[in-house]
């Protein structure tokens, strides 16, 4: 947008100015005080190390190396990340119930929600846009093969979908199959394979 | 249940396919690196109390508001984080951080700087 400022030939390059705007904003507020040169990087750095799919991702690739650990993940959710060291508030331990269901050759699931306060956060990070759009919710209740399809999931027809609404009481999300081909991977690998959409049911894990 | 401002502010924002900031695998999306200190002078401002994260939330909605009244919808112009910096600026204005000219001043410095 263009400036008032009358001395300020704006040139249309709008890229140019927004940038220079948010400097001259940004000096003025370290100037005053307000904040310091660090501020703005403390709280990017929450959410580029803590807000995020790192915590579902660390537990997936867990359970896919132990088969104990899947079986604690399956049977209580909420517990198995207390086994994690997982940062302050993202274990689930603040009464939000998740619970996980595996994807097997046999059984497709996918998560859906309506309210976007109910997507399992802790685990998939943020949601992406289309999950609470009332479009999506009401074409994968409705042909959930089409919409697969649509995200580049080709199912056989023998295997069954199953949708799982996601709620306030319970926060469900996807265990995705480990792919072929990933036999010598560490955890760290294997967690770098996964993406909040195949733990919402709506992508395979590609290696 | 919130233990963090952040993530208070990111999810409320969740409410609504037009208010909710780019994101990209559970992620934000940031293209442009002014985007990123756009989004966290915002937050940080509301963090120390200058206004409440609602009234940013208003403000951002009503701008947006704004730009869509006088666009298409599909109009390629559009960018969400011009409208969150548009925002900004009001309420920096509002709440007294900053006085009214202060920031187009501090700017036309910034520019004569570097152009000498």
């Amino acid at each position: 947008m263009p400036s008032n400022y009358p001395g300020f030939k704006y040139s249309g390059d709008r890229e140019t100015f927004s940038a220079a705007k948010v400097k001259a904003l940004e000096s003025l507020l370290i100037e005053k005080g307000i904040i310091t040169g660090n501020t703005v990087d403390t709280i990017l750095g929450y959410f580029e190390t803590q807000m995020g799919p790192f915590n579902g991702a660390k537990l997936v690739a867990r359970a896919w190396v132990d088969p104990d650990f899947k079986a604690r993940l399956i049977a209580d959710c909420n517990a198995a990340c207390q086994e994690m060291d997982f940062p302050e508030g993202m274990s689930g331990a603040e009464g939000e119930h998740m619970r996980i269901v595996e994807n097997t050759p046999e059984v497709h699931n996918i998560i859906v929600c309506t309210l976007c306060s109910c997507y399992p956060w802790p685990t998939l990070g943020l949601p992406p846009y289309w999950f609470k759009d009332p479009t999506f919710r009401a074409r994968v209740m409705r042909e959930p093969r089409v919409v697969l399809a649509e995200f580049g999931v080709e199912l056989d027809e023998s295997v069954e979908v199953r949708l799982w609404d996601t709620s306030a009481q319970i926060r469900w999300w996807v265990l995705p199959m480990r792919p072929a081909g990933t036999e010598g991977m560490s955890e760290a690998e294997l967690a770098a394979l996964l993406t909040p959409e195949a733990m919402m049911g709506v992508a395979l894990v590609e290696v | 249940m919130f233990t963090k401002f952040e993530h208070f502010a990111a999810t409320s924002l969740m409410g609504s396919t037009e208010e909710a900031p780019p994101r990209q695998n559970g992620h934000l999306r940031f293209d442009r690196d002014w985007e990123k200190m756009a989004f966290g002078m915002a937050i940080a401002l509301s963090k120390q109390g200058h206004y409440e994260w609602e009234e940013f939330r208003q403000t951002l909605i009503a701008t947006i508001g704004e730009w869509e009244a006088n666009h298409d919808l599909d109009d390629p112009e559009w960018d969400y984080y011009q409208c969150w910096l548009a925002a900004l600026e009001k309420l920096a204005v509002a709440s007294g951080v900053i006085e009214a000219g202060e920031l187009d001043a501090q700017l036309a410095q910034l520019i004569n700087c570097k152009e000498r």
